[in-house]
């Protein structure tokens, strides 16, 4: 291309306007900008304001005493795993026979290991489950749209059919007295409130995910028809190597006695 | 220079855009934050919270004590081999491996049940607070479900018949009042199910051991 052709080409005359055209080019590119900085914030900040008005005082009030009680929750639960770790020390320093010690505490190793009190690791499936987010039809019931109880109840149930060995959700492993509670759309398990996106993970044998997949317990599952009919949001995945947290919580027996105490 | 300036003026407004657009995203998520529920249902929360925060306080207290009998035991210069010895037997017995005895509730069931119906059922004996729990002589562990066999129900690879009992440690009262409360699972599973189920508490409730090998082929212990 020619130099005089250069000259005349239409990003040659852009870059030789006048300074006034580049100012006033660079000008309405930042107004542009800043105006939609503008309206996505205020967008925001009304619609913050528009889910506090929504709640009443009294609502406030105790959304308040829930959240004084979950951090209350999570001071016991820390404090609970430090003095358990204490007692494992002491049971590991214990003196007496140290054959006898030696074989009480592989003993006390398995039985935590069997209870779900340690944390473990292997292969297994991670299942990721959460809200429709199909518009709801007029006249429809909006709780059909959103993850309930039942759903992670029957995807938790498949899992143990399947062969699963040791589960979480969202970080809280199931033992022999976990439940899984619903309080209106909120869940619980053990003792934390969770919230969507519910993350399963499981460590089983290779093929777990599979088996999960293909047990009846799943397919003919409430969870399944509500996924298929409702839009629930599913996705499912093997994995090579999870590692799942020990149980945090209370094992003390308050009505029970165990044989031989 | 004036080109550089006007470079990081424009990612630096770029970027604020991006954050304001991912925070209004993220606003329109599902209400499941506490802000947005009923007061009703506000209220059973705060009661459910404190009933598991009781729970909590309790087993701390009870690790305390433990903690001090070992730190006595040291003291006094004698083996802490039998607090440990307690502290397995308790830890085997939570898992299933032992059998447990106590105050409780026996559910009688005759009827169809499915599967569902009885794993809802289990649930929410755990979810009152149950401590052990058989049905008939199978001990329900972290994994014992309730799956359809040939023809029949089974847990842990054992038929279970049309008739049947539920066995549950626990507070009495406490049982009791959370599977028949209105609305609770035994007057739901009435309206679904063609089948009976009493409840009734019991002084003394047995359950026994489980027959399964709770050692994980598979999941690791993480030292």
């Amino acid at each position: 291309m020619s130099t005089r052709d250069a000259r005349s080409s239409p990003a040659a005359r852009l870059l030789s306007a006048r300074p006034r055209f580049r100012f006033a080019a660079w000008a309405l590119s930042i107004g542009l900008a800043l105006a939609v900085i503008g309206f996505a914030a205020a967008t925001q900040w009304k619609g913050s304001v528009a889910r506090q008005e929504y709640t009443s005082s009294a609502q406030q009030v105790l959304a308040a005493q829930v959240v004084g009680l979950e951090q209350e929750q999570k001071s016991l639960r820390d404090r609970l795993a430090n003095a358990d770790r204490q007692v494992q020390t002491f049971q590991s320093a214990s003196a007496g026979s140290q054959t006898t010690l030696a074989q009480l505490n592989r003993d006390l190793a398995a039985a935590r290991l069997a209870a779900g009190l340690t944390k473990v690791t292997g292969p297994g499936a991670v299942i990721e489950i959460a809200d429709s987010k199909r518009p709801v039809p007029a006249g429809d019931n909006p709780a059909n749209y959103i993850v309930l109880v039942d759903d992670l109840h029957d995807i938790v149930t498949a899992l143990w059919a399947s062969g699963a060995e040791a589960i979480t959700i969202n970080g809280e492993r199931l033992v022999s007295t976990s439940s899984i509670y619903g309080v209106g759309s909120s869940i619980l398990v053990n003792t934390a409130f969770l919230s969507p996106t519910f993350r399963i993970e499981a460590i089983g044998p290779q093929d777990l995910l599979d088996r999960f997949l293909a047990n009846p317990a799943y397919l003919s599952a409430r969870v399944a028809h509500r996924i298929d009919a409702f839009g629930l949001e599913f996705a499912t995945q093997q994995s090579g190597s999870l590692t799942l947290p020990a149980f945090v919580g209370n094992t003390r027996f308050r009505w029970a006695v165990p044989e031989g105490s | 220079m004036g080109s550089r300036i006007a470079q990081l003026s424009m990612s630096g407004v770029a970027l604020l855009i991006g954050l304001l657009l991912v925070g209004q995203l993220r606003s329109q998520a599902r209400p499941t934050e506490i802000s947005t529920l009923s007061a009703q249902d506000l209220s059973t929360l705060i009661e459910t919270l404190s009933d598991r925060n009781r729970e909590l306080r309790s087993g701390l207290s009870d690790v305390q004590e433990q903690l001090r009998e070992y730190r006595l035991a040291e003291t006094q210069g004698q083996s802490a081999l039998d607090v440990s010895r307690e502290d397995l037997r308790r830890i085997a017995a939570f898992s299933g491996q032992t059998a447990v005895i106590g105050q409780g509730l026996i559910l009688r069931v005759n009827g169809e049940l499915d599967p569902i119906a009885v794993n809802d059922l289990l649930n929410e004996l755990r979810n009152a607070g149950a401590e052990a729990i058989a049905v008939d002589q199978v001990r329900i562990t972290a994994g014992s479900v309730c799956v359809l066999g040939t023809g029949t129900l089974e847990i842990d690879g054992t038929q279970i018949g049309r008739s049947f009992s539920i066995r549950a440690v626990g507070d009495p009262d406490g049982l009791l009042t959370a599977l028949q409360r209105p609305g609770g699972i035994i007057t739901q599973l009435k309206l679904f199910v063609n089948a009976t189920i009493d409840a009734s508490q019991a002084q003394s409730v047995e359950i026994p051991a489980t027959r399964e090998d709770l050692q994980p082929r598979v999941a690791k212990a993480v030292p």
